[in-house]
């Protein structure tokens, strides 16, 4: 298992390795002016831009401004932000970084654990009304636009009904003193909209392929078996099939893993959620290459990471893959 | 069902949680205002953003500033703020005396020796090549005691006044002497700002807000509004939500007519217009593109490019794309700098004697294809503009459908803000749909005008000596510039380097219980501490 760990770990390395160094190529080769959006459309001596070139490093030879990138990104340290000057890059993306795992890890609860209970629940009474019902519900906020959604969904529940915040993460008027309970109730009322807008677009896939992979281990001889032996319906379900459909949703949480940092640029834009989305957006609109540089690879990271976690849970699931 | 029932009351109760903050009972007021990108260096002359300048406005004073005329040449017109008087000892030396009262946030009296630390730090080359080009003709700036400052100039003009402070807020000389200029951005005091204003900084969440308290030292009084919020919101349309579910009381809006539709529907919002430093322009290139060494095929003819302008409705586009909230400009200047009072006005839309223009230069359709064609050359031309300006990328379609009508082709280039800068910078574009944003002193037209300004901010290479020399004698004159201004800019005109087109009004948004709200063109918030919340029309953030 060690030995399996140490490999696997190695090859997402080398893996990482080699896309760090070609994003930093491509970022570079792409056309674009990132000072543009520093001057603010006033004009500038020209000496003050060659200054503001050396400032930044890009004066230097691709192969210089590459080795100075990877020395320093070896030690975390991904230089001073752009768009943001002075701000280093290390200070933003540690800002962005909870928000991005707090709206994440939510659209991901809310994902896996009510996508699957209802993705069940369809293979449980397939066919019924509730099924087709069901479908049709899941397609129908899978095909809605997600900006689309978060813009209904402030209109009613912000700005008609005034029940909850149209955007930010915290209320900006919370007082200084207001104690642990008051800001969790506060970040709670600002992540609901967000978290539904991205829940009801992304939860219709985790349903499908719950209830298609229930319905095969519905069929097997080992739950007849166990429903042979006299065992409770409940868990027949839970115990014995679901835990054999739990393959391809496994799947699927290791490809979402990386929402958990990569963000929705939309739905951060429509609420102002300070994630990591809206951040590399913006970065690539200004070319502000330190901070594409860092949320990309924090984005790698997470994919690489999600491969790794869905091959343990594989291993830890099904005992005949440990052999391979 | 019993489970159904405590989510509901669970949802309920975070639905009802209480929205503001507890309080105690001093009587203040409180204004959370939206800002679209972070401030995060509002320090004066570090950073020229909009964002910087608009929060620094409320921490550092200048000298004196302009008043309501906001002419940059007379000496009377402006108002004191650091300095309480100011004198003219001869036609090249200016005397201030500060104002005794005013401290900094730490305490300490602002002095001469802050003013002079500060002014030469920025005439300094190395330091800042962009303020020591715009006070080059600054001789000197030394002290005379600790309340006194003598300025004095290389030459006698105009905006001897305007050079000595505008361009430069000071800063604290006995905090930042012994920073080295270069670590200045990245110093402590970047992040923990201490300023003379009626604002001090207090806390800075990144990527979410900054907060400022009211001064109570402050030399003209207390400010009524004791908490200022800047919440940055990128997006569009978080920004209206936020106003329209009552999170912000402020913010400046888009400035197109449609965006601005939800707002006026509340009653409890007001807008208010104000005049810009901002305008639009086409751009023609005079050089072929993308070789500054050859002429522009067809722009270089300035008879086709007076063609282009006389082809195009500006004033029907203008009133369909903006409604009230932007005006036609003649030059190139903004709506409120004080030379658009002199400007001549251009001839307006006139299609048939632009079809005549191009007609007497040799453009005719030959195939009949509706596009001109002269010695085998098709009238062809492309626009480019960046895709993530709304008002540019609305109207670039209407004025390709104007030109076509005379014959003119014109291929949009819908280009990415930095990509877009790029070849702008580079002269890659026969036609730049551009926007400006100049200081409000006329002087700084050399820079992207004049002939002197080719290979900097002139990206067109537009080279006009009559409008140099009339330039030259508008900057040189003192006392009443304004019939020498006039003629620069008619000199301008006649060469026709572009079509200027628009200066976008400042849009606000304010909630309606504010009193004595009024803004400022070259600082928007910088009057805020005026402002109050009227009796009896308090909300629950105006108590603390």
């Amino acid at each position: 298992m060690t030995a399996w760990l140490v490999r696997r770990l190695g090859q997402a390395t080398l893996t990482f390795a080699a896309v760090a160094g070609l994003l930093f190529v491509l970022m570079r080769v792409a056309p674009g002016d990132p000072l543009a959006r520093l001057t603010d459309e006033r004009p500038i001596a020209p000496a003050e831009r060659a200054r503001l070139r050396a400032l930044f490093g890009l004066d230097q030879p691709l192969t210089r401004q590459l080795a100075s990138f990877a020395s320093a990104a070896a030690r975390g340290d991904f230089g001073v932000s752009i768009e943001y000057y002075p701000v280093r890059v290390g200070h933003l993306v540690a800002a962005r970084l909870p928000p991005s795992l707090l709206l994440g890890g939510a659209v991901l609860l809310v994902n896996f654990s009510l996508g699957v209970w209802l993705g069940v629940l369809q293979a449980r009474r397939r066919g019924s009304g509730l099924d087709r019902w069901l479908t049709r519900l899941a397609i129908a906020g899978y095909a809605m636009p997600s900006f689309w959604l978060g813009l209904v969904l402030v209109s009613l529940f912000a700005i008609r009904w005034r029940l909850l915040p149209a955007a930010q993460m915290t209320d900006p008027l919370l007082s200084a003193e207001a104690g642990l309970l008051a800001r969790g109730i506060d970040v709670v009322r600002h992540l609901v909209l967000p978290t539904v807008t991205l829940s009801v677009v992304t939860i219709a896939a985790t349903m499908r392929y719950q209830r298609t992979a229930m319905l095969e281990a519905l069929r097997r001889d080992f739950v007849r078996a166990a429903r042979a032996r006299g065992l409770s319906e409940r868990r027949v379900i839970w115990r014995h099939a679901w835990r054999n459909a739990l393959f391809p949703v496994l799947t699927l949480l290791g490809l979402w893993v990386p929402i958990l940092v990569s963000g929705s640029v939309f739905v951060e834009s429509v609420f102002n959620w300070p994630g990591l989305g809206s951040l590399a957006a913006s970065a690539i609109a200004t070319r502000d290459y330190p901070v594409l540089m860092a949320t990309a690879l924090l984005v790698s990271a997470a994919v690489l990471l999600g491969g790794v976690l869905t091959d343990l849970g594989y291993r830890w699931l099904d005992p005949r893959t440990r052999a391979a | 069902m019993a489970r159904i029932r405590w989510a509901a009351l669970a949802l309920i109760s975070i639905a009802a949680a209480p929205l503001k903050a507890q309080s105690d009972q001093r009587d203040s007021g409180t204004i959370t205002i939206v800002i679209g990108a972070e401030p995060t260096l509002p320090i004066p002359t570090l950073s020229p953003a909009k964002q910087n300048v608009d929060v620094g406005s409320l921490l550092f004073l200048h000298l004196a500033r302009m008043g309501k005329r906001l002419s940059t040449t007379d000496e009377r017109d402006f108002e004191p703020e650091l300095a309480r008087s100011w004198s003219r000892r001869d036609s090249l030396t200016l005397a201030f005396d500060l104002d005794t009262r005013v401290h900094w946030h730490d305490g300490q009296p602002v002095t001469a020796r802050d003013i002079v630390w500060s002014v030469n730090r920025v005439r300094d080359s190395a330091t800042s090549p962009t303020y020591s080009l715009l006070l080059r003709d600054i001789a000197s700036v030394t002290s005379e005691g600790p309340s006194r400052v003598v300025f004095k100039y290389r030459r006698a003009y105009a905006e001897q006044m305007y050079d000595a402070v505008w361009q430069v807020a000071p800063l604290p000389a006995h905090l930042l002497e012994h920073v080295p200029s270069a670590s200045l951005a990245t110093s402590s005091f970047a992040t923990h700002p201490v300023g003379n204003g009626p604002y001090r900084y207090s806390r800075l969440e990144p990527g979410r807000l900054l907060e400022l308290v009211a001064n109570p030292d402050f030399f003209l009084g207390r400010p009524k509004l004791e908490r200022v919020i800047f919440l940055v919101v990128r997006g569009a349309e978080a920004q209206l939500n936020l106003m329209l579910d009552g999170t912000a009381d402020a913010y400046e809006a888009p400035m197109l007519a449609r965006q601005v539709t939800p707002v006026i529907a509340k009653p409890d919002l007001k807008i208010q217009t104000m005049p810009s430093f901002s305008f639009a322009y086409l751009l023609f290139n005079q050089k072929a593109y993308g070789v500054r060494s050859k002429p522009h095929p067809i722009l270089a003819d300035p008879a086709v490019r007076r063609a282009i302008t006389l082809a195009i409705d500006r004033q029907s586009l203008l009133r369909s794309t903006f409604g009230p909230y932007a005006s036609l400009v003649d030059g190139p200047m903004g709506l409120a700098s004080w030379i658009r009072r002199l400007t001549p006005k251009l001839p307006g839309y006139d299609r048939a004697r632009a079809k005549t223009i191009l007609a007497e230069r040799g453009w005719t359709d030959r195939d009949g294809d509706g596009v001109l064609e002269k010695d085998g050359q098709a009238l062809v031309l492309r626009l480019n503009y960046p895709g993530t300006n709304l008002p540019r990328v609305t109207l670039a379609e209407p004025v390709q459908q104007m030109l076509r009508q005379v014959g003119i082709r014109v291929d949009l280039v819908r280009l990415d803000g930095p990509i877009w800068a790029e070849r702008r910078t580079k002269g890659e574009f026969d036609i730049d749909f551009s926007q400006t944003t100049l200081d409000p002193s006329p002087s700084g037209l050399v820079q992207s005008w004049s002939c002197a300004g080719i290979g900097g901010s002139n990206v067109a290479s537009t080279c006009n000596p009559a409008f140099d020399r009339a330039l030259a004698r508008a900057t040189a004159t003192v006392g009443d510039a304004g019939p020498a201004w006039r003629d620069a800019i008619r000199a301008l005109q006649d060469g026709t380097p572009a079509m200027f087109f628009y200066s976008p009004m400042a849009v606000i948004v304010t909630h309606a219980r504010y009193r004595n709200v009024s803004f400022r063109p070259e600082a928007v918030w910088s009057d805020l501490w005026r402002w109050s919340v009227a009796p009896g029309r308090r909300i629950a953030r105006d108590e603390r």
